[in-house]
């Protein structure tokens, strides 16, 4: 699976960053496997420092597992004055889990976030690749909810 | 030449040269600014900002580091600012550093903290964040620890390994604050480390600290270094031992001289534990109803004289025979030479080249008049061609690999490898040419015949420079017309677009240089297949020039010196043949003996010494510091042979695997304990100094065999100090003629050297060859099926060689827990498909039988060989790999063709 993958890359130094997030989105704990760097560092001939070094430098990559779906909530500073707090202690209460863990029927992981970019819809996430705007409880309720259901069918 | 300047720094007019480094500037002329991440070895960083500076008509405080000195600049190092603002910035990095010192480490750090009063906790304007941070320690590499508490994250380290070692194996992790250097995935245990350890030599603050010895070196304590050379391969590296309590506890690299400039591998920097090893020979021995016991030197030295004056008499003096070695210094093996040509009365003296390099030197001889590397082992790093030939350099000569790394990585240099197997330099390769065992000769006449019908030749270098000029070539050129592209892929196996397009670049380049290795030079055809890459440099005119030429790395520290002071049977020092008359009169004057007395006739050479004792014609040994009974082909025979000898004597720092055969052993000095000098691989003499005592009754090799000459009565000299013996080495080989000790102490020198004022020669062959009338003269040679072949008895070809951690027979590096901790076992590679057919298993026992004999070992799968072929490393005496492999000999030179042997594999 990992060499499918990479195979699908051109083996140039440059396609680092785009091969280690397909590594990193194709496995279903959202990380990057000790195999996927060694394999990636062959592939692209780099030492395994110089990936390694590259993967834990950007917080977008993680290489402990984490859950299927990565929320990442705003807290820069227009998300932050519209209470953006309040959203994460409900995130932390119905995940049952603080920012920075993950849910324990492994399907969420809580992690802060710079901005978005959404600041006239704000409080923002994302989830995975999908970005949740004017945020309160009701709604966080609902959109996690979505996905639990999504999960079970 | 580049353009001096003058600028002023602190009201001090300096010069400096165009385009070199301010910072460099200023230290160049002892202004002290504090620096911490810059280090001359490699690009600046400007990560401590503590070497800034104003500079007139400049805004703001400049990190000198990352500034070219200019004509006319104006700077100032040091005003109350630019030391406020040092001061400061050294408290900020104190601030998330641990401050403990145990005296283990240079701490350039620590001495800036004190030279700014820093250490004074009332002068510190932040406080200690360090316990919060909670750095790391990665304790998991056998020779270092790191300690991120430590680490100002100046990546000196980062840059020493990628800039100066090539091998980029460190990186860093996190970001800001918890930022810190890893190995590998964090575990620096796990990462392609190999242990040269030029990140701990670069530290300048004790994050990364080598971890054998920590226990017990203390830098404030009393301290001797010692500077010498490195006892393991041929690049002759400049180490410096740190000695305590008589104890070597340490080894760096010296800096700013040739050939290293501070860089080492893991055995030269972690290798020398074997010195200072419990099994050292420590007292003479003599094998008593086939025991040895211990016994006086009077007694082993009266006995040797004694049983070698008997067998001279009994048998003639054509009976005995010497093994010189490659381990010990040109004054050693000058006196042994003297030894068997003056008290044995014969020239059977040989040594270990005859079984690695003797095919090159031959044939570099023949056709350009010297056997040695043509060009400095720097010149790498200037050319813009390296043609790597059966020479697995990182294994096997590590630093001399920096420079080829630094010419490709750095400079854009192309290299091309020819090696049936993978070796770790293809990673760095343009191409890649993987010929079948065996068809070198085909693969470089293939090259040739592209080179000539692309009109690629140097024609005025054919004519002025080769013997015969355009008539010799077209004698070449005829015999090469066979070697089409299709003919020659035929036999090599290499797709004919791969080598046809090496030969091209090759022709075209600037300043292509050769190395040369054993998989070139062990062949039955070693001395032909260097004939064809001769004649391909020849035609091309790409030898003479700095970067340009031929070098054959020597795979022992002192192998080039034992051939020049001529430990050889078919010459005297300096490459004089034996059987010029003249020169033995002008060697029997030096001596003060008759003429006479010196036989003109050739001498056996180290293969045939040993079937001569097969045949019952030598009778008496002397061995010095050789392991024949691990390093000769066919072993199986060399132990019948040995066991035929009346008397043996094995001078040696260890018991080896020959030990048991002998009748006398002796202890010998190991190279810490030695005075003299070497010749490394670009025929540079380097000094040898003591650093500790010999253990128990220990001897240096040559002060024994002056001993057991004068009690055969024939008294070798008088000598007091090693440098007397080098001045005779000089007045009796021309090429040393003007080197002296004193000429040494700061630097070697490269022969030819004639005179005293003679600065040595860098670079052979510039103006003419060393052919009797100046000339290079092509050989024209064709491509001979090899004898041994596979069938279906037998039906994989093995190859053997080197590995990086190991050294020869290993009776030095496997007594060095730093290099077993990385590699100690033996194995057979063998290709995926091979042993999916043959239903191994990895790690599988399996065993090796040829025609000769038969060993046991584990398989390992690997696409390093080919389809059909198997490697497996020499150095390992459980699964002697030379009892496979045969003592069927090069015509020419006598090496043993120890590349290639039939063998079959079954399991255990």
């Amino acid at each position: 699976m990992i060499q499918e993958t990479l195979k699908t890359f051109k083996p140039e130094q440059q396609n680092l960053l785009q091969i280690l997030h397909a590594l990193q989105d194709q496995h279903p704990q959202n990380y990057l496997t000790e195999q996927a760097l060694e394999e990636t560092a062959r592939y692209l001939k780099l030492t395994k420092s110089s990936v390694f070094g590259v993967a834990r430098y950007y917080s977008m990559f993680s290489t402990t597992p984490r859950g299927r779906y990565i929320i990442r909530i705003c807290a820069s500073p227009v998300c932050e004055l519209l209470k953006v707090n309040t959203v994460i202690a409900h995130l932390e209460q119905i995940l049952a889990i603080k920012t920075g863990e993950t849910s324990s029927d492994g399907l969420f992981t809580l992690e802060l976030s710079e901005c978005l970019g959404q600041c006239q819809e704000a409080p923002s996430m994302m989830i995975n690749d999908k970005v949740y705007n004017n945020l309160d409880a009701n709604r966080i309720k609902t959109i996690i909810n979505e996905y639990k259901q999504k999960n079970h069918d | 030449m580049q353009k001096t300047i003058k600028l002023t720094i602190d009201n001090k007019v300096v010069k400096a040269t165009e385009g070199e480094n301010l910072l460099q500037v200023a230290k160049n002329n002892n202004i002290a600014i504090p620096n911490l991440c810059y280090h001359k070895k490699f690009s600046p960083t400007g990560a401590c900002r503590l070497c800034i500076v104003k500079i007139k008509d400049q805004n703001g405080l400049i990190a000198s580091c990352g500034v070219t000195a200019k004509e006319g600049m104006i700077v100032t190092a040091f005003d109350e600012e630019l030391e406020e603002a040092r001061k400061y910035l050294l408290d900020y990095l104190l601030s998330e550093h641990d401050e403990t010192y145990d005296a283990t480490y240079t701490d350039e750090f620590r001495e800036l903290i004190f030279r700014y009063g820093l250490d004074k906790k009332e002068n510190r304007y932040f406080p200690s964040i360090v316990k919060e941070l909670a750095y790391p320690k990665d304790e998991t590499s056998p020779i270092l620890s790191y300690d991120a508490a430590k680490c100002i994250k100046c990546f000196r380290c980062i840059k020493a390994c990628d800039e100066v070692q090539g091998k980029n194996v460190l990186s860093f992790t996190n970001r800001g604050i918890h930022s810190y250097i890893i190995g590998g995935f964090d575990k620096w245990g796990e990462s392609e480390c190999d242990g040269c350890g030029e990140c701990i030599q670069l530290c300048p603050t004790g994050a990364i600290v080598e971890k054998p010895h920590r226990e017990e070196i203390q830098l404030n304590g009393d301290i001797k270094k010692v500077r010498t050379t490195c006892p393991y391969c041929g690049v002759g590296c400049q180490l410096e031992l740190f000695v305590q309590n008589g104890k070597i506890l340490r080894s760096n690299g010296v800096d700013d001289v040739s050939p290293n400039y501070g860089r080492l591998c893991v055995k030269g920097r972690f290798g020398y534990d074997y010195v200072q090893h419990h099994e050292r020979l420590t007292t003479p021995l003599i094998k008593k109803n086939g025991k040895f016991v211990e016994a006086s030197w009077d007694e082993a030295l009266d006995l040797i004289a004694q049983k070698f004056t008997e067998i001279r008499e009994k048998y003639g003096k054509k009976a005995l025979a010497g093994y010189a070695s490659a381990k010990t210094t040109n004054e050693d093996n000058y006196l042994f030479m003297k030894f068997i040509r003056l008290v044995f009365g014969n020239n059977n003296v040989d040594y270990c080249t005859r079984l690695c390099h003797a095919s090159t030197v031959t044939a570099m001889l023949r056709a350009l008049g010297d056997g040695a590397g043509s060009n400095s082992i720097e010149d790498y790093e200037h050319s813009d061609y390296i043609l790597v030939t059966g020479n697995n350099m990182i294994d096997t000569h590590p630093v001399t690999a920096t420079f080829v790394k630094y010419a490709v990585q750095r400079k854009g240099a192309k290299i091309v490898i020819i090696d049936p197997k993978w070796t770790p330099l293809v990673k760095d390769a343009y191409i890649w040419l993987q010929p079948k065992l065996g068809t070198d000769v085909a693969l470089l006449n293939g090259m040739i015949r592209e080179i000539i019908s692309n009109d690629l030749i140097d024609r005025s270098f054919i004519e002025k420079r080769v013997d015969g000029g355009m008539e010799a070539f077209e004698a070449l050129k005829e015999l090469t017309e066979k070697y089409t592209p299709e003919y020659t892929e035929k036999i090599t196996g290499v797709p004919a677009r791969l080598f046809t397009e090496a030969a091209r670049i090759y022709a075209t380049a600037k300043r292509p240089l050769i190395a040369t290795g054993m998989g070139f030079s062990q062949q039955v055809t070693g001395t032909h297949n260097v004939f064809a890459l001769i004649n391909m440099m020849l035609i091309t005119g790409q030898i003479g020039r700095v970067g340009a030429g031929l070098n054959p790395p020597r795979g022992q520290n002192n192998v080039q010196g034992v051939s020049d002071v001529g430990a050889s049977p078919f010459t005297y020092p300096g490459y004089i043949s034996v059987e010029d008359a003249n020169n033995r009169r002008k060697v029997a004057e030096i001596w003060g003996v008759p003429f006479e007395e010196l036989d003109g006739e050739k001498g056996l050479s180290t293969v045939e010494i040993m079937q001569a004792a097969y045949d019952g014609q030598v009778k008496g040994m002397y061995i010095m510091g050789e392991n024949p009974m691990i390093t000769d082909p066919n072993l199986n025979h060399t132990e019948e042979s040995i066991k035929k000898l009346e008397f043996l004597v094995v001078q040696d720092i260890f018991h080896t695997e020959t030990t048991p055969f002998a009748d006398v052993i002796l202890p010998a000095t190991a190279f810490a304990e030695s005075e003299g000098t070497y010749v490394n691989s670009d025929r540079r003499v380097l000094r040898v100094r003591k650093a500790v005592d010999p253990p128990g009754q220990a001897r240096q090799d040559w002060e024994i065999v002056a001993e057991i000459a004068r009690r055969m009565g024939k008294p070798l000299g008088n000598y007091k100090h090693e440098s007397d013996i080098w001045n005779e080495i000089a007045k009796t080989a021309p090429i040393f003629g003007g080197i002296s000790y004193d000429r040494l102490d700061h630097q070697g020198i490269q022969w030819p050297c004639p005179t005293p004022d003679h600065p040595g020669t860098a670079t052979l062959f510039t103006e003419k060859f060393n052919t009797p009338n100046g000339l290079g003269k092509l050989h024209p040679v064709d491509h001979v099926e090899q004898s041994e072949k596979a069938d279906i008895e037998y039906p994989f070809i093995l190859n053997t060689g080197r590995i990086l951690y190991q050294y020869h027979s290993s009776t030095m590096s496997r007594r060095n827990k730093s290099l077993t901790d990385f590699a100690n076992e033996a194995y057979l590679l063998m290709h995926p498909d091979d042993v999916d057919r043959c239903g191994f298993k990895e790690g599988q026992m399996v065993r090796i039988t040829s025609k000769r004999g038969e060993i046991a070992t584990v398989v390992r799968r690997s696409s390093e060989v080919l389809k059909g072929e198997l490697f497996m490393p020499f150095h390992y005496p459980e699964a002697p790999v030379n009892k496979l492999t045969r003592d069927e000999l090069d015509p020419y030179s006598k090496i043993a063709p120890f590349k290639i042997s039939a063998v079959r594999v079954e399991a255990l």
